[in-house]
């Protein structure tokens, strides 16, 4: 094993190509284990795809990634093993932007279906899990209502509780509250805050730029398909080092208070 | 004039939302009398509504009753038969009720052909669909009671009498097996539809927490899929219960068999087939309001 044990995350030289759009054009970095980490760019910019690659949603096109232990490298021609993803995605838990819960489970069963379908236990085993979870995201007297009855931000604290249930190395945030009425994102932060706080490693992919200063450790800036700016919020917030990186957040400063 | 009457809506907005926030009970609206007064207007219109259709209905029946019996109808001899073509029902029901189970198994495998990435599994279900969408269901039914025994005359001839065997089926496997062929070539695409008309996000969700492709499909996709596909297997259903009478040309006793046999008995053309027809029309009466009352239950988890 050549790679650092230091790191729980290492991506190295990572290409995204969509048909002939070269999305992601070398992107390189390493997380540790209990960092957040958020990311920040432009619409565009190919941030979503960057968070999407590591637990292969989208397959990087060329470059390697490795998460918890596991590596994987891809190229043209190269095929993944099946197995190798499953591992992957078992180290990662996702939140999406439209929090995609199960509309024909309720609260509870979206909450196990992991468990009980992946992980193979059964249901008196995995019920508690769930029920710790979503006590964690304060639904736990949701738990027997299907998602169409929940509020936005409701709906993606449950995903989250989904997510965390399956015990991973690390959370993927996939701008987790730009789906939400404002007066909703408030709830979605503070829970991600408090699994932050609980020392989960995580990646978050935001527009909420309060969140990147209070909350993380480190700050990415990816401009078409690069990163040009990698610090603590300080650095990003306080004093950028690229041109880009402040043109950026100029016009944010007003909006969010920064 | 404009700008002040937005503002204030504005402040009307403002408003409705801090009392939205207070968690507490509402308290009793002044104007209820009012929603209730329209509530009970809209009740009876709707009323009239239903009345004035079933009253068209019954004119409509009146009418067609009275031109058979202008027509020299003889209610008699329908009275004498009835049991007769009756029996056929049962016949009908249990054709239908297996074709339409084989056909939905084979709809959901062609439609998981049609949307795999293997050559092999997406040019046999192509096939399938073309062929059998493609020829006539009366043409199916010969072919399969009559042709396939050809097929197994000539194995017997090479020395595989076993084999050949099962190629002679009977009269009413030969029936649910072109049904079920010629309604699994429709249904696939159903099914395809169905399944790709679920969200790309409920597949990303599954396979984020580690699922493979085929348990995604099985409690992710498939259950969401079904509930919207009900009406149209529904419809299925009920063109099949019809296209049954196709296979009283093999002389299976079903509803239409025993009808026209007692029809050309006396020539009571009318009497019997009318006599056919409503019970065809009566069971798909039922077979609609069965699969109005599963729609209801499935809909069940998207209910506010």
């Amino acid at each position: 094993m050549h790679m650092n044990d230091k790191y729980i995350i290492q991506v190295e030289d990572l290409h995204k190509w969509f048909g002939m759009l070269h999305v992601i054009k070398g992107i390189s970095f390493s997380v540790q284990p209990r960092e957040v980490l958020v990311v920040i760019g432009r619409s565009g910019s190919g941030k979503s795809t960057l968070l999407r690659c590591l637990n292969f949603l989208e397959e990087p096109s060329t470059g390697r990634i490795s998460i918890a232990g596991n590596s994987v490298d891809t190229g043209p021609g190269v095929k993944v093993d099946h197995s190798t993803i499953i591992t992957l995605r078992l180290s990662t838990g996702m939140v999406f932007q439209e929090f995609n819960l199960f509309p024909h489970m309720t609260v509870i069963q979206n909450v196990i279906e992991g468990l009980i379908t992946v992980k193979r236990m059964n249901k008196d085993e995995a019920i508690p899990i769930g029920e710790k979870y979503l006590e964690k995201v304060g639904l736990r007297e949701k738990r027997d209502v299907h998602p169409i009855r929940l509020s936005g931000g409701q709906k993606q604290r449950v995903a989250i509780a989904r997510a965390l249930a399956m015990e991973p190395k690390v959370m993927l945030f996939d701008e987790p509250t730009s789906a939400l009425d404002p007066e909703l994102i408030g709830e979605v932060l503070d829970v991600m805050k408090e699994i932050a706080y609980d020392g989960a490693t995580m990646l978050v992919v935001t527009h909420e730029m309060g969140f990147a200063k209070d909350v993380s450790d480190r700050i990415i800036f990816i401009d078409q398909g690069l990163i040009v700016e990698d610090g603590p919020p300080e650095q990003i917030f306080g004093n950028p080092l690229d041109e880009r990186t402040r043109l950026f957040l100029e016009p944010l400063r007003k909006v969010q208070h920064l | 004039m404009g700008l002040t009457c937005f503002n204030h809506i504005a402040l009307e907005e403002n408003m409705a939302v801090e009392t939205m926030q207070s968690y507490g009970p509402a308290g009793p609206d002044p104007d209820r009398g009012m929603g209730e007064k329209l509530m009970a207007l809209e009740k009876r219109a709707r009323l009239i509504y239903t009345l004035e259709v079933g009253l068209v209905w019954v004119v409509l029946f009146v009418l067609l009753t009275l031109a058979l019996m202008l027509l020299n109808f003889d209610p008699q001899y329908v009275v004498e038969h009835f049991n007769f073509v009756f029996q056929g029902l049962w016949v009908t029901i249990q054709l239908a009720l297996i074709s339409i189970a084989v056909a939905s198994i084979l709809a959901l495998l062609g439609a998981l052909g049609r949307l795999s990435t293997n050559p092999i599994a997406q040019g046999i279900s192509g096939f399938y669909i073309s062929l059998f969408r493609g020829t006539p269901l009366l043409i199916q039914i010969y072919l399969i009671y009559l042709g396939l025994p050809q097929i197994g005359r000539q194995l017997t001839i090479l020395g595989y009498p076993q084999l050949g065997q099962m190629f002679t089926l009977s009269a009413f496997q030969s029936g649910i097996l072109a049904l079920s062929l010629n309604y699994g070539a429709y249904m696939t695409e159903i099914f395809r539809a169905g399944i790709q008309s679920i969200s790309y996000g409920q597949r990303e969700a599954a396979i984020a927490i580690g699922m493979t492709r085929l348990q995604t499909m099985r409690r992710v996709i498939l259950p969401q899929a079904v509930r919207i596909i009900i009406p149209d297997i529904g419809n299925q259903f009920i063109a099949m219960q019809k296209d049954t009478a196709q296979v009283s040309v093999m002389g299976i006793w079903e509803l239409t068999y025993r009808a026209n046999r007692l029809a050309r008995q006396e020539s009571k053309f009318i009497e019997m087939f009318i006599t056919a027809a409503i019970l065809y029309w009566l069971l798909t009466i039922v077979s609609a309001w069965l699969e109005s009352r599963i729609e209801r239950r499935l809909a069940h988890a998207y209910e506010r």
